[in-house]
């Protein structure tokens, strides 16, 4: 059975990806825009991750050690390296990073059991059963993006009545199993299922992430790559950024970019380069 | 008056050996059983208290494994982007520790070098329990211990997998061969010697000795399949080695962070393995030596060549160490040039500096017979030369999560806790036990090998004349 | 009674016995053949193993067909079970990826090739007839012993030939 599906198959096996328009046929394929001058650093959105994907908060002491539990994190970067001395808080730039959910990415390959692969809508997943806690998705991991469940975070996060508050379409990990943002793929999967009974593609907008959902200032948008009319599709579009490129053609002023693009993980996240203050 | 006419053999106890000789030719197969054989007597007192040190060592190892294992990898210190630490630092030193055996029986063997007889039994002991103690880190640095299993590919009714492109499946591959070729080629090639214990035992030591020992009666047809099979073993052992100390280098090899994404880290890992193996091998040597009195078989002209063998590797490791650094400051890539400086200049750098002087400075030691023939010089330079290969592994793993790509992610001062020393500690005294317990029930020094080293030396000196 | 004996002479060194063995050889005694001489010692000597005969071993065709086959059934099981997997798109990488493979294969390869070895080795053993129950402690320790399986008449005269070639010591069944 096995062999004959490998003959037969073999073209098809030896694909590698990504490769141009490859989601030209595809229902579905999750990216996102995050804007980063409308970006004010107010954290809403990391907190809206905390409460839709039951991420513990690890206290204080733990949080100092490193082990914070934040699928997405915003970065803060002082402006060109250097504090502004007449307004010191005013250089910050921040930056929300999360998942980039790599189109080829360096994580799936090196995971001993098969814990992490590529969905057929673009995302990166990450199969918290299978996980045995080898943690070299995360040593390979360009944007340190993963994170791994150092201690038995439910015990101690939510003490009763709290466990109430937790999502139930969103599992608890134990520890020793890595995690990391996924789209909200919860939040995919339901908007998939209505569509589907209803027999039409989930709509631009129907369907969008916590973080997304929870930004004052509409910094982060989420939508449907493979649909040419989403709002994402347009800004990639705009900005002149292919998924399968792993240097883009751009002319100059376009504010689009992708994370270390040159590493060739063909993230899925494009970023809105700030419009500096000076320059205005 | 004595009446001497009567004396006709005199038997002349201490002879004139050529320095320069590798084993007296002259001694008598029968004395080399014996004294191989006195060394699995009843140990004296000395042996119990290291052997009850090294229990005691394990022992605080499997106390801090349990801490961890009930509380979490979180209390082993590591975080986001630390995520390896000692544990994968100290697998990658059993495993390159491991290198010895095989080098010493294996690639020797077919050189033909014999001076490699009285010494291998042991280096092939050393290299079966080093394998096994990193067996145990791979288990000790999981998430979830209880599920390691998912890494083998057994049939299941979910038909998964493990993922075959992971370098730690290759790993696990490897190193599930390399263990058992080693123990196949540990135990196969002491078939004769168990045979030879089993005729001098009684009781239930005979009894043990008869079951290993497989009837060898030491037939013309036996030895005949028993060196063909012994040499095609030796043959597949070698390519097999460098093998698996390559594929653990792809661990790190194959992922593109900055300080690991080098095409040299396969030959660089074996060399360092093979260093390492061969000043594990000036250590027990000289331990053996001194415990079992086997002076007349580990002499100082075998030490003297496993001395000048381990400068020629410790020269090889040192230049694709320096090689790398080269290609990196002169290249163009500004990611591994900023990691090599921080590896020079950050908080790790007395550590990296400390590698490079035990690594390439201290091994010239080895270059001076008159420091060769020196046992203590030669016991603390092996001691250091293990050292610095210990802290290689270290800065190879820690200082590039330390500085990877990410700037956010850059962290200064993160050291291991309590719990990872004591993980590591227990390692060293788990091996130190499992090579003792050895030492008294298998016979360290081959005497059916070291009886053809002489046989084959007498007829030809015999045949010169 | 059986028509067979068994008996066993020991040497102090290989010269001697290879004298033995040169004089069992030329005297062409009835009711025995070289065949059925078996050399006991404490190490290997293949030149006197060759005085009783060409024996060929063929340990090696069992390595060769253990490694060959270990090769092939290793790839063959992991491209199929790459195959067959579910959810498996990893890192842009194809589903059956050559050099992964290819280093298992290998390992395999070289594992296979091993273990068929020892297998080759102690079938070796095993095909080499029926172990002659004579054997003494010392041939672990110095002394070459030459076994000998012969007709009980020719036996004796067999014995002569050892006394007479300075055998330290002859043991009957």
């Amino acid at each position: 059975m096995s062999l004959s599906n490998l003959l037969n198959n073999w073209a098809a096996l030896r694909e590698t990806r990504p490769y141009e328009d490859q989601y030209k046929n595809s229902d579905y394929k999750w990216g996102m825009v995050v804007d980063l001058d409308a970006c004010t650093g107010c954290n809403a959105c990391t907190t809206a991750c905390y409460a839709e994907n039951n991420l513990p908060v690890v206290g204080k002491e733990t949080f100092a050690k490193g082990q914070v539990m934040h699928w997405l994190r915003i970065e803060r970067y002082w402006g060109d390296g250097e504090q502004l001395p007449e307004f010191p808080e005013q250089g910050a730039q921040f930056l929300p990073m999360m998942c980039q959910q790599c189109e080829a990415a360096p994580c799936e390959v090196v995971c001993p059991v098969g814990a992490t692969h590529h969905t057929p809508d673009g995302l990166n997943s990450q199969v918290y059963n299978r996980c045995i806690g080898s943690r070299y998705c995360s040593a390979n991991c360009p944007y340190k993006v993963r994170y791994f469940n150092w201690a038995n975070y439910p015990e101690k996060a939510w003490p009763n009545p709290l466990e109430m508050q937790l999502n139930p379409d969103v599992t608890v990990r134990t520890k020793g199993v890595m995690e990391k943002c996924t789209f909200c793929v919860q939040r995919l999967t339901e908007a998939k299922n209505v569509a589907r009974t209803q027999g039409r593609k989930v709509a631009d907008g129907e369907v969008t992430t916590a973080c997304a959902q929870a930004c004052p200032a509409s910094a982060i948008s989420f939508g449907n790559l493979a649909d040419p009319t989403s709002e994402v599709a347009k800004i990639w579009k705009q900005q002149q950024v292919k998924l399968a490129k792993d240097h883009q053609d751009k002319e100059e002023g376009a504010r689009g970019y992708r994370i270390f693009e040159e590493l060739r993980t063909y993230p899925s996240v494009l970023y809105l380069e700030r419009v500096r203050d000076n320059e205005v | 008056m004595i009446d001497r006419s009567e004396e006709k053999d005199i038997v002349v106890e201490h002879r004139f050996i050529p320095r320069d000789q590798d084993i007296d030719d002259e001694i008598a197969w029968a004395k080399i059983n014996t004294d191989v054989l006195q060394s699995m007597e009843r140990p004296r007192p000395l042996y119990w208290v290291i052997f009850f040190a090294s229990l005691l060592l394990f022992s605080w190892g499997v106390y801090c494994e349990i801490y961890q294992y009930q509380n979490g990898l979180g209390v082993a210190d590591l975080n986001n982007p630390q995520v390896w630490g000692l544990y994968i630092a100290t697998f990658i030193f059993w495993i390159g520790m491991s290198h010895s055996g095989t080098l010493l029986s294996a690639i020797l063997l077919i050189m033909h070098a014999d001076w490699r007889k009285p010494i291998f039994r042991f280096a092939e002991a050393m290299t079966t329990f080093s394998l096994m103690t990193a067996g145990l880190f791979v288990l000790v640095h999981l998430g979830r211990v209880w599920q390691f299993y998912y890494v083998v590919a057994y049939p299941n009714e979910r038909w998964v997998w493990p993922n075959f492109n992971s370098p730690l499946v290759w790993d696990a591959t490897a190193i599930g061969t390399y263990l058992t070729s080693s123990v196949v080629f540990l135990y196969f090639g002491m078939i004769p010697d168990l045979a030879i214990c089993r005729d001098a035992a009684s009781g239930f030591r005979k009894k043990f000795y008869w079951l290993l020992s497989l009837g060898w009666q030491g037939t013309d047809r036996q030895w005949a399949n028993f060196r063909v099979a012994y040499l095609t073993i030796a043959c597949f052992l070698i390519p097999l080695a460098v093998s698996v100390h390559s594929i653990v280098a792809t661990d790190f090899a194959v992922s593109q962070q900055p300080g690991w994404h080098v095409t040299s880290f396969p030959p660089y890992f074996v060399a360092g393995a093979l260093y390492s193996g061969c000043a594990a091998i000036i250590t027990l040597f000289i331990i053996l030596r001194y415990v079992f009195r086997f002076e007349a078989y580990m002499t100082m002209p075998i030490l003297d060549k496993t001395c000048r063998l381990t400068f020629a590797i410790a020269m090889v490791w040192t230049y694709l160490n320096l090689i790398e650094y080269a290609s990196v400051w002169y290249g163009n890539d500004m990611y591994a040039k900023q990691a090599l400086i921080y590896r020079a200049t950050g908080s790790y750098a007395p550590f990296w500096w400390a590698m490079n002087i035990l690594g390439s400075i201290v091994p010239f030691a080895l270059a001076f017979k008159s420091l060769r023939a020196n046992l203590k010089i030669m016991m603390v330079v092996s001691l250091l030369l293990n050292l610095g290969m210990w802290l290689e592994r270290f800065m190879i793993v820690t200082p590039t999560f330390a500085h990877g790509y990410y700037p956010w992610t850059w962290t200064n001062d993160w050291w291991p806790s309590w719990v990872q020393w004591g993980i590591v500690i227990g390692s060293f005294g788990w091996f130190t036990m499992l090579f003792m317990l050895f030492c008294k029930l298998f016979p360290t020094v081959s005497m059916y090998e070291v009886k053809e080293m002489v046989f084959h030396r007498k007829s030809s000196r015999q045949a010169k004349k | 009674m059986s028509t067979t004996a068994h008996t066993m002479a020991l040497f102090n060194d290989f010269d001697g016995a290879a004298i033995a063995l040169e004089e069992l050889r030329s005297r062409k005694i009835p009711g025995f053949r070289m065949e059925d001489v078996t050399i006991k010692s404490p190490i290997e000597h293949p030149e006197l193993s060759e005085m009783l005969g060409k024996r060929p071993v063929y340990v090696q065709v069992y390595t060769l067909v253990g490694a060959v086959l270990g090769a092939l059934v290793g790839f063959t099981l992991i491209a199929s079970a790459q195959a067959n997997f579910l959810v498996q798109i990893r890192g842009g990488r194809p589903l059956v990826p050559i050099p992964p493979d290819m280093v298992i294969t290998y390992e395999l390869f070289i594992l296979c090739g091993v273990l068929m070895t020892i297998v080759g080795c102690f079938i070796g053993w095993k095909l080499s007839g029926k172990r002659s129950p004579l054997y003494n402690v010392s041939i672990s320790v110095d002394k070459i012993a030459i076994v000998v399986k012969a007709d009980r008449n020719a036996i004796s005269e067999i014995n002569n030939i050892f006394s007479r070639n300075h055998s330290l010591e002859i043991i009957g069944e």
